[in-house]
């Protein structure tokens, strides 16, 4: 599943692209985010809780900092796991200055396996998108408030 | 398959399953039909501890001309509703829409009241209840609350019902014989890639679309372009249709791309509108 997703952000983009590696600004904007933990440099453990309305899977999963280039981008390695099945993955992540705000693209390529994909996968990509559209609002609040 | 363990109550009456709701709130889950909720548990992406079954609620359950609409129970089933001679006479989208839900079995089960609660995007309901411009009606701790149809649905899966409320009544405008619905379906689900329902009436048109978006929406460009024209011409319906993605993000998925989406949504749209003109 291809992913493309762009959002702007009210920040500079050192501040977005220091907002998108500090883990104690993405718990509180990924949606469902249990717990984040820096494993080793540039590798975090996640527990999320994470699904739409009613229905919601619990995941654990890694992610990995590959590509490391503030501020103009990054790339993120994802594995993650459930009950419903699994996602791997990885998303390019591109920071563009704009006006008194930053443009975030976001192309993710993710595999989707398991009981999702196979009987659940009408509506995995727009889970997916609102998920996403979700996280960038909270991070836009965040950086606004701060 | 199995789902995890719950609980199963099933309240006789709606103020029972309001105190069950209220009593147990996040942990609890309303089963009406069962056939979005049920797959969802077996795939655990929904694990209530407690299930409130409202689906035997008999009040729940009629289709009766009150006050200049046609009052129907949440509780009614797809084939109920399609089937109802009221509703086929006195205002009969809602009872074409529901001929389109899955296969008779999932028509014999699955209720209105489920179908509008879950929001699913693609679900064939959405688009007729916005282009009859209907009233829900729904329950809670509080008392009871109208909402009408526009602003009902939030987004994807997300309505405007409260954790503890259910939906205890559709409502829905007398109509002429000029409305319609057509719809693309995804051929595995029979869920609708695109679905257009339209209700013509003596001034105005309005336009209901499912599937496209992560929400049923109204085609406002496409009723603006046609309002005030009993007898549009072909193209002037063809022009109107092609705005009929108009300020939506459509969806993408592995059945079908966002831009096709969109053109199904047109396709579906004018040859709604043309049916329903037809039928006047």
């Amino acid at each position: 599943m291809r992913l493309t997703i762009t959002a702007v952000v009210p920040a500079a983009r050192e501040r977005v692209f220091a907002a998108l590696v500090d883990p104690a600004i993405l718990q509180r904007c990924i949606p469902g985010c249990e717990s984040l933990v820096e494993t080793a440099p540039d590798t975090y453990q996640a527990a999320l809780r994470v699904g739409v309305a009613g229905l919601k899977g619990s995941y654990t999963g890694t992610a990995t900092i590959r590509d490391r280039r503030p501020p103009d981008g990054l790339t993120i390695a994802l594995d993650g796991k459930g009950a419903p099945g699994f996602v791997r993955g990885t998303a390019a992540i591109a920071l563009t200055s704009e006006e008194h705000a930053t443009r975030v693209a976001c192309d993710a390529d993710v595999q989707v396996g398991g009981l999702i994909a196979a009987v659940g996968s009408r509506l995995v990509d727009a889970a997916a998108k609102k998920l996403a559209d979700d996280f960038f609002k909270q991070l836009s609040a965040v950086l606004s408030a701060t | 398959m199995y789902p995890a363990n719950f609980d199963y109550k099933r309240p006789a009456t709606v103020d029972e399953a309001i105190a069950l709701l209220a009593q147990h709130g996040d942990a609890a889950k309303v089963l009406a039909g069962g056939h979005s909720l049920i797959p969802a548990m077996k795939l655990r992406l929904a694990q209530p501890t407690v299930v409130v079954d409202i689906g035997r609620i008999e009040a729940l359950s009629y289709v009766r001309e009150a006050r200049g609409a046609i009052a129907i129970g949440a509780m009614t089933t797809h084939r109920e509703i399609e089937t109802s001679a009221v509703l086929r006479d006195r205002s009969p989208l809602l009872a074409e829409t529901a001929a389109h839900i899955g296969d008779l079995q999932v028509r014999n089960k699955g209720t209105i009241g489920g179908s509008l609660a879950h929001a699913d995007p693609a679900a064939d309901y959405p688009a007729a209840i916005l282009a009859l411009d209907a009233e829900i009606e729904l329950a809670g701790p509080r008392g009871r609350r109208t909402v009408k149809a526009s602003a009902f649905f939030v987004d994807l899966l997300q309505t405007s019902l409260e954790a503890n409320e259910i939906i205890v009544e559709v409502r829905v405008p007398l109509t002429a014989k000029s409305v319609a619905y057509e719809k693309t379906e995804q051929k595995a689900s029979g869920f609708a890639l695109a679905g257009a329902a339209v209700v013509v009436g003596q001034e105005a048109v309005r336009v209901g679309i499912t599937g496209v978006a992560a929400k049923a929406y109204r085609a406002s460009e496409v009723e603006r372009l046609l309002a005030g024209q009993r007898t549009p011409t072909p193209q002037a319906i063809a022009l109107a249709a092609s705005h009929a993605a108009d300020g939506v993000d459509p969806l993408s998925d592995i059945h079908a791309s966002a831009a096709f989406r969109a053109h199904l949504a047109e396709v579906n749209t004018r040859r709604a509108i043309e049916r329903a003109l037809a039928r006047a």
